[in-house]
């Protein structure tokens, strides 16, 4: 990106779309580093309209101290240097660089650090925060040559990286990966020292942007993917296994096929981590089935669901495990290394994302493992994460007892289910992650950011209700989300979500069940919008209104109980503090 | 309106969004509240993403209005 293009991309948005506020921390001045930030994630955000406020010069810790605890901005990107942890680090500076200084220098860092460290904690929940470790190398101020580590050097850089995992840790700071930055923004070509003296700007251009651009990621990540759909022969394994038998595939360093095993691995931790993972393949279903039966795959069988194998197209296979699954193609990435049958398949699933297994060009293969871990890859692994491939099968065993011959009724009334209602989830990570990620079951498609959904909560008269389910074929986990604000005997919902995993248990009448009772209100007030995907939602609603709605409803309590069926579930109501007391 | 004089009104126009068209030929730092070092240094980065050159910030002072910024690029242009 250019600067051109960086401020055309800030001038091109609506003067009157909503304000996205970030405040940029960093002791130097902004400059470049600020019009590319405002640029990137302007991009990551086309319906606000971003605005950055940079701190106080050559005060990093101070602008953070300074952030107003009442009212923090949305946003808040640190881009730390070594002259903010000491200003003999700093080529403006005057101070001298004898060996006395160094040691004080690193006392003087660590001090710093803990200050900013301080500052950080203090910050209310809600901003979303970025933060950048050093970018640029330390002044030739140490007595050792430039290619010898000093003993100050190394403590310096380990007291940096001991904040960073400390911050890490805290789940609530995401802290830039300096080796994918350095992929980008090679050390050699991101000090400007002509800049840096004359401007106060120390980065060059293309280094203010790779940093911007990292930073924007960091602070507004892209939703992860849901599901990995592969194929078999020679992309999970080495070999066709019809030809050369389920014994003689190989995925290990012996066979040089270690390439598969590394895409096993993955796989395998992906789906720990709640991505879920199907196979379609041609191929014979018996040959398949004894691969799977061999102990030394690295991708355990029970982490797979379903097993498409049969020689018929692909999507077809692709969509029946889209429909077992319960959601859209552009979710989702198919895997396959037959650029044929990526095609057929892209054809068919416009959105979703094909990725060519690359079998004997290992540069090209962990490119393809890096950029699969980056489009699945989560900040956080939740219980719910853990849950998701069992509720997808226990789903499919639902859906398939459900249709076996037992009345819907008498099905529903044995199932022994139950919905917990939590009315205080506000600080749960995976509410917002759900209603982020919602499109079948939703009331106007809104996504939040984390300062919004903070500020939704904190409304007067903020209402937040997650719902949990579970039945005899296990716990489903949190898989609903009601948002809204209580007036009175009024209740108006602003956000309602429910995972397609729970349709069919009339989960959704429950859920109006209990606000009604628990808020006495006479009527609920939704804030509706159709959108492209949320058909499911209109068709319930029609099955309450007696037709779709078009725009925002009131729906009372006497229409909801006239068309609410028998309810069979136990209910439990609890806040996550007494849960988890 | 040459080409040269085209382009860097296109460059102010990016800096300076808020300046109406017909001020832009007597810019200067004097007229243009915005114009302070920061826009200068942007406005200098953005002409060398139009002219395709690289610019001394030693220069930067010198460079303050429309005018000594189009004999500026003139005379890169000559010596080109």
């Amino acid at each position: 990106m250019t600067i051109t293009e960086a401020l055309r991309i800030t001038q091109s948005v609506p003067r009157d779309a909503r304000p996205f506020a970030v405040t940029l921390a960093c002791g130097f001045t902004p400059l470049h580093l600020q019009t590319f930030l405002a640029a990137h994630l302007q991009q990551a955000l086309p319906d606000r309209r971003v605005t950055i406020t940079p701190g106080l010069y050559g005060d990093l810790a101070g602008t953070l101290e300074s952030i107003p605890e009442a009212a923090p901005p949305d946003g808040l990107v640190i881009a730390l240097e070594w002259p903010d942890l000491d200003p003999r680090l700093d080529y403006r500076g005057a101070g001298s660089w004898g060996a006395t200084a160094t040691n004080d220098i690193v006392a003087s860092a660590r001090t710093t650090l803990n200050r900013i460290a301080a500052a950080l904690l203090r910050i209310p929940p809600g901003p979303r925060i970025a933060l950048s470790p050093p970018t640029l190398p330390l002044p030739p101020l140490f007595h050792t040559p430039g290619w010898q580590a000093s003993h100050h050097e190394l403590t310096l850089e380990a007291e940096v990286m001991h904040f960073a995992a400390d911050i890490a840790q805290q789940g609530r700071i995401a802290v830039l990966n300096s080796q994918r930055l350095a992929e980008q923004s090679p050390a050699s070509e991101r000090l400007d020292l002509k800049s840096d003296l004359y401007t106060g700007l120390p980065y060059t251009i293309e280094h203010a942007d790779r940093l911007a651009s990292q930073l924007a990621l960091a602070l507004i990540p892209p939703v992860p993917k849901k599901g990995i759909i592969s194929d078999l022969d020679d992309t999970l394994w080495s070999g066709i296994a019809g030809e050369v038998g389920p014994d003689a595939v190989a995925w290990d360093l012996a066979s040089h096929a270690q390439l598969h095993g590394l895409y096993q691995k993955l796989l395998a931790s992906l789906a720990d981590s709640g991505t879920l993972i199907s196979v379609a393949s041609k191929n014979d279903p018996a040959v398949v089935a004894k691969a799977f039966e061999r102990k030394d795959l690295l991708l355990r069988p029970g982490q797979v669901f379903p097993i498409e194998v049969h020689w018929n197209a692909k999507s077809g296979s692709v969509a029946r495990i889209l429909e077992t699954w319960n959601i859209a193609a552009d979710s989702v990435i198919f895997v396959d290394d037959s650029p044929m049958e990526l095609a057929e398949v892209a054809a068919a699933h416009p959105g979703i994302e094909c990725v060519l297994f690359p079998r004997n060009d290992y540069r090209a293969g962990l490119a393809m493992l890096r950029h699969l871990r980056d489009r699945c890859g989560k900040e956080r692994v939740s219980n719910d994460d853990a849950l998701r491939l069992e509720s997808v099968r226990q789903g499919a065993a639902f859906r398939e007892q459900a249709s076996s011959g037992a009345t819907p009724e008498s099905f529903l009334e044995q199932i022994s289910a139950s919905v917990t209602f939590d009315l205080a989830a506000a600080g749960e990570p995976r509410v917002l992650e759900l209603v982020n990620k919602t499109n079948q079951f939703n009331l106007n498609g809104t996504r939040y950011t984390q300062p919004d959904w903070q500020k939704l909560l904190s409304a007067p008269g903020a209402l937040l209700v997650a719902v949990s389910y579970e039945d005899k074929f296990g716990p489903l986990g949190t898989i609903a989300a009601v948002a809204g604000r209580a007036d009175g005997k009024r209740l108006m919902v602003d956000t309602w979500v429910m995972s397609c995993r729970a349709f069919a248990r009339r989960i959704e009448h429950q859920t109006l069940k209990m606000l009604f009772r628990t808020t006495g209100a006479s009527e609920i007030e939704f804030r509706f919008t159709t959108t492209a995907k949320n058909g499911p939602l209109r068709d319930f609603l029609a099955s309450l209104l007696g037709e779709p709605p078009q725009s925002d409803f009131r729906l009372t309590r006497s229409q909801f109980e006239a068309k609410c069926p028998a309810l069979y579930h136990e209910i439990r109501e609890m806040r996550r503090a007494e849960a988890h007391g | 309106m040459d080409e040269t004089r085209q382009r860097l009104t296109n460059c102010f126009q990016v800096v300076f969004p808020d300046l109406p068209p017909e001020g832009i030929a007597t810019a200067s730092t004097a007229t243009v509240a915005s114009w302070d070092s920061v826009a200068a240094i942007t406005l200098m980065n953005v002409i060398e993403d139009e002219f395709g050159f690289e610019m001394d910030l030693d220069d930067l002072a010198d460079l303050d209005s429309f005018e000594k910024l189009y004999s500026y690029l003139q005379k890169r242009h000559q010596v080109a």
